[in-house]
């Protein structure tokens, strides 16, 4: 099973529609798809029509007490399941900390599913913390969305930084998100950080009003949308992805 | 893996959606659907729990069942051959290993018209899922008539994982209706329908032997078993549908061929020098195709060792090789479809089924098998060794070569009796046995590669081969002699490994075992 987790440390950059499209674009690709939702606000959840519910909390679950396997759910999705989110996560940090070595214990917890799936797609919440090592720890690869602005290629070098401590961290796979052409910043600031980050992805996901109407829709794009630019970039981000992590 | 089914004789599949519909599923549209379940040949998916389907319905897709809750899709126009007819992904990671080089080909096929009947909850989201399948015809265009199956509708409760209360109040409302479970589920049924065997062709040459039978019937129910073998690979060997058939079939016929020299004193004296001299006509002819095959299928080991620039160089070789050995194919295809084969199969089926009180039979025939068996077993162990230990640093490869053999009919002796010996033991012994047969196998395949290698650099010449590739021939070259100095040099230790004393006690112990014909 290959691990991956939508990540960055700011907010608001796409980091759930690219989990929640990307999850889908695997399952139709021949992969059975866990999206593990980590965040307290359980976007992802939500954009699966899934109960926000955590039986027994965060807490039973990084206990080990209680198995991944049980908090799985089906989605409507064929080869699409999801470990839904609740506001319990919010002390995600405080019941890893409580446990002997905290920054393997979701890596633990996926193990018992490894065999059942071919993805784990993990969705962060925008922070770096104890739960943030935790997912490192866990993962193959960070898929990081980088909105084009003066702070992201400071942010994504913080976060560079940081993993480049630890020999054992996952790969950075960074792409473009949210990026309006019409906007001659954003189009300066693609070229620039390109040549400052080779290893960027060559997708770009740009901003579009489709995407917001995954809210409405409780569904990703490609399902409602399937011709739309929108649709046809997360299909070839997942293209890209896919081809760094088996060919 | 497999949902459960449900159906009900006296019912119609229109009276279980309607009682569904008033139980709170919404009925979704019907769907015309064609599904194709696909294996290899030896039924290997089968085996490790997994259904890949070819479902037409009318998108097509492949679908992969087994394996955990979630099942994997993917879109495909037509039902692939070979794990590398997939994209890069998941399910040729998953599917590459477990298929190798065997084609997958369809094993049965079910059209359905499709109606699924779905729960929701309050978010909307499913919870629960049945699926009526009605109109079901076997087969279609997969030969034969089409044909109804029995039950002709059945309904499938697909278990959305997380949601077992769900599925749980499903199956009661099934009930309820009167709908009993079946055993099986769709794809299951409908290779019962069609007569097929989900497990696939099993290919064992150990067939029930009782150690107190007579050596003759017991000899014989061997070979009518590697006859068997024959004919299952041939249809595949001819149409090249994939290596292992005609590997499986050069066994079988070699099986058959040890079998009958070890049937001295068993079997008819004329029986035995015909049919060996036919079957070593039959073996020699499928061995250009079966180098070339193995050629192709260790090709990326063999060049994995060298400079990728060098293994680039080297592309029009593989072309060749690979030309080469479709014409060795169909030149094995026009010789399996000869008279000379015809007459040879003919008479050997004849033969095998004739009544045993027609024929001159030797002094051993009534002899229990069990005894025969250890006798013939021992020798051979005893003619490996001996030849074996004959081998010294400076003896000519023909004499590793001529040991390679000796060690074949041991192993194919262990193989076709093995009924006759404790099963753990003999597998353990096996093993030991395969140890020194890798060694040897080594030495002669790189030694048989070299020399094709120097007939194909003349073949290359001809056809216009650049420096670049005859350079890149004589690395390979180096690699394969270096491979062969290596076998050569481990020889004398695993040769050691195997003429153990221990060896030769778990022999005996195996053959008093045999030997022993008491009730």
């Amino acid at each position: 099973m290959k691990v991956l987790a939508t990540y960055s440390i700011k907010g608001g950059v796409g980091k759930t529609t690219s989990a929640v499209n990307l999850a889908y674009e695997a399952a139709g690709n021949g992969a059975r798809v866990l999206v593990w939702d980590l965040d307290p606000q359980g976007a992802a959840t939500f954009f699966f029509r899934v109960k926000p519910k955590l039986k027994g909390g965060t807490e039973r679950l990084v206990s080990g007490k209680g198995a991944l396997a049980a908090h799985v759910r089906a989605t409507d999705l064929p080869g699409l399941h999801v470990v839904p989110a609740d506001f319990s996560l919010r002390h995600l940090d405080l019941h890893l900390d409580g446990r002997k070595r905290p920054t393997e214990r979701l890596a633990s917890l996926l193990d018992a599913v490894a065999d059942s799936y071919d993805v784990a797609i993990l969705d962060c919440p925008p922070s770096i913390s104890l739960a943030s090592e935790s997912v490192f720890g866990a993962t193959h690869a960070l898929l990081v969305p980088v909105i084009p602005t003066t702070l992201s290629s400071r942010t994504l070098g913080q976060l560079a930084g940081f993993l480049n401590r630890n020999p054992d961290s996952p790969g950075l796979l960074p792409y473009f998100s949210m990026v309006d052409r019409r906007k001659r910043l954003h189009r300066e600031l693609v070229d620039s950080l390109r040549a400052e980050w080779p290893d960027l992805l060559t997708t770009v996901i740009s901003s579009a009003s489709i995407i917001e109407r995954m809210g409405p829709e409780r569904a990703p794009v490609a399902t409602f949308a399937p011709s739309t630019p929108a649709a046809r970039a997360f299909r070839a981000l997942w293209a890209e992805v896919a081809v760094r992590l088996w060919a | 893996m497999a949902s459960p089914l449900y159906s009900r004789l006296d019912m119609d599949a229109d009276g279980v959606l309607a009682a569904l519909a008033q139980g709170g599923f919404e009925n979704g549209p019907p769907s015309a659907m064609r599904r194709t379940l696909l294996d290899t040949f030896d039924g290997r998916l089968n085996a490790a729990g997994l259904r890949l389907e070819f479902q037409e319905a009318p998108g097509h897709e492949l679908v992969l069942t087994g394996g955990g809750p979630a099942s994997a899709h993917i879109p495909a126009s037509s039902p692939p051959r070979f794990g590398s007819d997939l994209p890069v992904g998941p399910l040729r990671a998953r599917l590459t290993p477990l298929l190798d080089v065997r084609a997958l080909r369809p094993v049965v096929s079910l059209g359905t018209r499709r109606r699924s009947a779905v729960q929701r909850d309050k978010l909307g989201k499913a919870v629960a899922s049945v699926v009526v399948h009605d109109r079901l015809v076997l087969n279609g265009e997969l030969g034969g008539d089409d044909r109804g199956l029995d039950p002709s509708w059945v309904a499938e409760v697909d278990e959305l994982a997380g949601y077992p209360k769900a599925a749980k109040r499903a199956r009661a409302l099934l009930g309820s209706l009167g709908l009993h479970e079946l055993d099986r589920d769709l794809m299951t049924l409908a290779a019962a329908g069609a007569g097929v065997e989900l497990g696939g062709h099993s290919g064992s040459p150990t067939v029930a032997l009782d150690r107190r039978e007579p050596a003759f019937e017991a000899f014989r129910r061997v070979l009518a078993n590697l006859a068997g073998e024959v004919d299952a690979n041939y249809e595949g060997t001819i149409g090249n549908v994939d290596p292992e058939f005609l590997h499986d079939f050069r066994v079988a016929v070699r099986r058959t061929r040890s079998v009958l020299a070890q049937g001295k004193g068993v079997l008819p004296t004329e029986v035995r020098g015909r049919f060996r001299e036919e079957f070593g006509w039959l073996g020699a002819a499928t061995g250009p195709a079966r180098d070339l095959d193995v050629y192709l299928i260790e090709w990326d080991s063999y060049v994995a060792p060298l400079e990728p620039d060098v293994a680039a160089a080297l592309k029009s070789l593989f072309e060749h090789v690979d030309h080469r050995r479709l014409n060795e194919h169909v030149a094995l295809a026009m010789l399996l479809q000869s008279r000379r084969y015809r007459n040879l199969m003919g008479a050997w089926h004849d033969w095998l089924a004739a009544p045993a009180g027609e024929q001159d039979l030797g002094v051993d025939a009534p002899a229990p098998i069990g005894e025969v068996a250890a006798r013939r077993i021992g020798g051979a162990n005893d003619r490996l060794v001996a030849r074996g230990r004959k081998i010294g640093p400076d003896t000519p490869a023909e004499e590793l070569h001529e040991l390679r053999k000796a060690a074949k009919k041991l192993r194919y002796l262990l193989e076709c009796f093995g009924a006759v010996l404790p099963s753990g033991e003999r597998k353990a012994f096996v093993q030991r046995l395969k140890a020194l047969q890798d060694n040897l196998g080594e030495h002669q395949d790189t030694e048989v590669h070299t020399a094709h290698l120097r007939a194909m650099s003349h073949e290359m010449i001809e056809l216009g081969a650049g420096a670049e590739t005859l350079v890149a021939m004589g690395q390979l070259a180096g690699e394969f002699e270096r491979r062969r100095i290596a076998a050569r040099s481990e020889f004398a230790e695993r040769f050691a490994a195997y003429d153990t004393a221990k060896t030769r006690r778990t022999l005996d112990a195996l053959l008093r075992s045999a030997a022993v014909t008491a009730p």
